[in-house]
This record gives C-alpha cells, structure tokens and sequence, in this order.
C-alpha cells in the first residue's frame, strides 16, 4: 500500500524536531569554536580530554554508579523475594503493594525532599542513606511490576506446587524453578531502576547537595561554566542509556524468541545472541 | 483396612462448603476416578489429597500410615497437573530428573530411572528438549514422568487428558492404563468426562456438589445407576417419570417407584422375551457414527434410542415404529 506524502513529512518534522537538539549537543561538544558560523569552525576532542582528566567527574560518575547500583542491588533483593511471596502465597496482600506503587506517583518530589529532610534532621543519619531510602521507595513500581509480570507468565503458582509435591524445598522449588524463569524479566526492572536513578536530580539536590556531587549534579555546575564541557556530559550520558537500553531490549527480545527456539537458561545467553542463533 | 482411606473430609470456600463429608477408600494398584460436573469437588479433594489445600476436618490415611497433616513432600503422592506445570528452563531430562535430584539420589541411580521412564513414555528423542518445543500430547508424558520416577504410592492425576484433542486423548487414555498396569500403580484420576472414566477406571466415584453420588464399577455405575443425578450424567440415559413413562407404557400407574432410566440401546426392533411396546413417531434422526441416534415422541414426550449403524437404515423421519424393551431394562431410581 503507497502511503500519501504528507505522511512522510509529518513524520520527517517530528524526527527533526527530536532529533536537532541531540545532534547540536553533539557537535558543539566537538566543536572548537561555534558562535558566528552555521556549522562549527572546527572539530577538536579537547572538553572530552578536559571531562576525563577533570577527578571532579570521575568522582561524580563514581558516586552516581555507586548509589544508583547500590539502591537497585537492595531493591532487587529486598522487592523480588517480596513480591514473590505475596504472589505465591498471599495474593490478598497484594493490593497493599499496588497502593505503594501507585503513591510514589503521586508525592512530588519537591515536597518529598522537603518532607524526608523534616522527618529524619532530628536523627544523626547520612543524608545519603535517605536519598537512597526514598530512591529505593521510586524503584518499587518497576521492580513490582517486572516481578509479578515474569511469575504471571510462567504461571509460578502452579510451578511452584508442581516442585512442593516433587519433594523440593519452598526454598529449593524457589530457588531451582522460579528464579530461573523470571530472570530476564528481573533484569529489566533492574536495568530501568538503575537508569532512572542514575538521571535523578532534584533529591540529590536538595537534600544532599553538592557535598555529595553525582553526574547530575556535576552537569548542572557546568552548564554555567562551558556548554561545550555540559555537552560533552550529556553525550556521556547519552551514551551509556543507549547502553542501557540496548540491554533492556536483548533481554526482552530474547525472552520472545526463548519461547520458540531453545537457548540454554543461564542469563549470560542475553549477551551470547550469536549462539542462540545457532541453537535454533 | 484400605490402602487409602479418606475419612469425613469437609471443606468450606468463602462459606460456600465444596465437600461435605466426604468418605472414600480404595486399594493398592486401582485405577480410581473421580467423576463429576465442574465445580463439584473433584480438584479440591483431589488437591487435599497431595496436600496442596487444607482440609476443614478429617483425616487421610495411606498405606496404614496417618498423613493428614503432612506436608506434600513427605505423603509420597505424586502429582500430574492439568496445566502439566513442566519447568521451562529445563529439558525433559532435566524435568524428569527434579525430583530425584531433590532427594538427593546418586546421578547413576537418577540416569537409570530416568532412561526407563523415557522409554516407558515413549520419549525418546527428546532428552534434550525444553517443554515449549514439545506437542501437548508430549508435555502430558514429560508431566506423568516426572511423577511416576519418584515410585510414588499414589499417582493423582488432574484431567491431565483434558487439554488434548480427541484422538490423542484416546490413545493418550489407553498407555496410560497400560502404564498403570505395567508398574501397578495406584492411581487417582479426575475428570469430567464420563466416557474417559469408563474406558480406564477399574473403579468411579461420581460426585456431585460435595457429595459421592455413587460409587462403584464402570459396569457397575452403568447398568445400575443410583440415582437421577447419576442416571443424568452417565451415558445419555433417558429418565422418565411415572406418568412421562405412561404415555408409552399402558398400565405402569400400580409401579413402585416415581423415576425410571432407561438407556437408548436398550431398544430393539424384534421382540426378545418379555418385552414392552413402546410405539412413537419418529422426529429425529442423527448419526453418530457407529450408532444412529432417533428421537422418538408420543404424546409431546420424547425418548431417545440408539441403533447400531446398518448400511441400509430402515427407520425414516416421521415414520411411526414400534421398539421393544425388555422389563429389567427400565431400571427404577427413585
């Protein structure tokens, strides 16, 4: 079927209109000098050299790993076993989880920072394990959902059963069946989690500050300094969510194909897709 | 005393009671049924059984050993689900080999059982196979595999035959039977097909809301059956009362009872001994196959006979005939 031509440039605009912004970033991080010009005067790596020999970034990209990781670490093994257990065995509490999931949405997060800082300077805690507190409550939807979603799929109420009357442990059955199944699933959650706390801004900023400077942070500092080193962040940044996201999408695609072909079990297959290839 | 016994068992769903006192016994090496519409009990008990519900009250005992409140892994019940519940990231190997794995056998005692139970199964082949790549007629053999390694004293099996279509169900039903007999296995089936329940069972008990309706063997259950509920279920019976039977039977108003069954091939065109007439109108003919199935009316009632198929069918739509019934094929229920 011939599509009319207005179809094509309606979708051509919005592509631009996306896209613009993003390539200007690009180039201007590249750019050596871009002010009078239409395109930039020259080409140079010269704010790539200066953002990975500037320690201020390096740190900052430290930390934003290490709390963005560390969060979603907890909240993977605290929410899965968790919602696990509702599923399997008390799907009547369910509805208590789903409320939760839903009241992250509905605080903003000016009034959340105002409120955590209220509610916890009376104790002597560090300002980063509440962020990481209210960061790891954020996480509970996509965590929640990935979970449920991955035990409704294999149905692990009944394999779950199936293992119990084999002789297996709760513990055994759910360790050998149902772990397996919704690692993939798990995986997304986990990678999304990670990728939207690695973004965050406005809970850092204020309840911790720049005493704790994370990208986010270190990004907002230069914007005022040099918009080609914020450039530079922002491509940095750019770059590792395509990772992220290219992730996300081999392990969901590769749960499709699971169902028809035949890959071996173990998660490491999501990286291996060349094998899988083979095998099927 | 019996290999299982089932003692008052009652069990009561959001007020509702799905079994209500339920007694049954049956002994080692049968092939029981349990046989009913949906929603009548039959899963529930079946699931009390391997210890995956909790009963109200009552007790189960197996094999002279109290195992009412054990948990399922130690009842030595083995368990065939009607969704089959195969892991999927494991091959049929590794399926079958679970439950060994888990009571911890050595690997040569696991190969050796695992190699006989595929060959008994008809799987061999697909060792290496995950589930998703198997038919559904081929997953039901992984599921009854699966449990049958483990030498459980009872297999209990949940219409594992249900989600097949026709023909391998029936194939499916007779190596099952053959399996059952080969280990002499004591098996529990449920379903709700009646004719898989005569075809494989050495013994049925029917239930109906909670309660056995009749219990006994298939021969059993359909010369004699017990009840209207029963009478109803099983084969296509034609049940009549007193007075419906009058309008084809002259003088049946001094009989004892108000109900009676009568099977539709119980029928026949030539008089045999002491029979009744029974004359009617013929308005329906269908054929079945092996059997053609006629409707005949008299006065607004209709019964329902079946005559084995002869290549030349003598009986025509709106033609009136006359069948004759033998006296203890009206057989009196209530």
């Amino acid at each position: 079927m011939k599509r009319p031509f207005y179809h094509y440039v309606t979708i051509g605009i919005v592509v631009l209109y996306l896209i613009i912004p993003l390539l200007g970033t690009f180039l201007y991080s590249f750019a050596t000098e871009w002010n009078h010009t239409v395109l930039p005067e020259g080409l140079s790596f010269e704010w790539y050299q200066r953002l990975f020999s500037d320690s201020r970034f390096i740190d900052a990209f430290i930390r934003s790993l290490l709390i963005s990781l560390g969060t979603t670490a907890i909240a993977v093994l605290i929410i899965v076993p968790t919602v696990c257990a509702v599923i399997l065995y008390a799907p009547k509490l369910e509805k208590y989880i789903q409320a939760i999931t839903v009241m992250t949405y509905a605080i903003p997060g000016i009034i959340l920072a105002v409120g955590l800082i209220r509610s916890y300077s009376d104790f002597q805690l560090s300002k980063i394990l509440i962020v990481m507190g209210a960061y790891f409550v954020c996480v509970i939807p996509y965590m929640y959902q990935g979970t449920r979603n991955s035990l409704r799929n294999i149905n692990g109420a009944a394999l779950m059963e199936a293992a119990e009357v084999l002789g297996a442990s709760r513990w055994g059955a759910f360790r050998h069946v149902i772990v397996p199944n919704i690692i993939p699933g798990i995986l997304v959650s986990a990678l999304l989690s990670f990728s939207i706390l690695f973004g965050e801004f406005v809970l850092i900023n204020m309840i911790v500050g720049t005493r704790f400077e994370t990208v986010q942070l270190y990004l907002f500092a230069q914007t005022s300094k040099s918009g080609h080193m914020a450039s530079a962040i922002v491509v940095c940044y750019f770059v590792l969510m395509a990772l992220i996201t290219a992730l996300i999408i081999k392990a969901t695609s590769s749960r499709k194909t699971k169902k028809r072909a035949a890959p071996k079990k173990t998660w490491f297959k999501l990286t291996l897709p060349k094998k899988e290839a083979v095998k099927s | 005393m019996s290999y299982v016994a089932i003692k008052n068992i009652r069990k009561t769903f959001n007020d509702q009671t799905v079994l209500h006192d339920i007694e049954l016994s049956f002994e080692k090496g049968e092939l029981v049924t349990l046989l009913g519409p949906s929603g009548c009990g039959k899963s529930t008990l079946l699931r009390i059984l391997a210890g995956l519900t909790r009963q109200d009250s009552g007790t189960i005992s197996l094999d002279g050993k109290d195992i009412t409140n054990l948990k399922p892994k130690a009842r030595e019940i083995g368990m065939v689900f009607q969704s089959y519940a195969l892991f999927p990231n494991m091959t049929v190997l590794e399926n079958i080999s679970f439950g060994l794995k888990m009571k911890k056998e050595d690997s040569q005692t696991i190969k050796n059982k695992v190699a006989r139970m595929i060959e008994l199964t008809g799987l061999e082949g697909k060792e290496n196979s995950y589930p998703r790549e198997l038919s559904g007629g081929q997953q039901q053999r992984v599921a009854l595999a699966r449990s049958l390694v483990m030498e459980p004293k009872v297999l209990l099996l949940d219409e594992p035959l249900s989600a097949l279509d026709a023909q391998i169900r029936k194939k499916l039903q007779q190596q099952l039977r053959t399996i059952q007999r080969e280990l002499k296995m004591t098996m529990v089936l449920v379903t709700h097909d009646q004719e898989e329940a005569m075809a494989i069972s050495d013994r049925i008990f029917i239930l109906n809301q909670g309660r056995i309706a009749q219990q006994g063997t298939p021969n059993e259950i359909y010369a004699r059956p017990a009840n209207e509920f029963v009478a109803g279920f099983i084969g296509n019976y034609n049940v009549l009362t007193k007075e419906e039977l009058a309008r084809f039977i002259p003088n049946v108003a001094n009989w004892s009872h108000s109900i009676y069954a009568i099977r539709p091939e119980a029928f026949t065109l030539k008089k045999d001994g002491k029979s009744y007439e029974i004359t009617g109108l013929i308005n329906q003919v269908s054929m079945l196959g092996n059997i053609t199935r006629y409707t005949i009316q008299n006065d607004k009632m209709t019964m329902m006979i079946d005559q084995l198929h002869q290549t030349q069918s003598t009986l025509q739509e709106n033609e009136s005939r006359t069948f004759f019934l033998r006296e203890e094929d009206i057989i009196p229920i209530a």
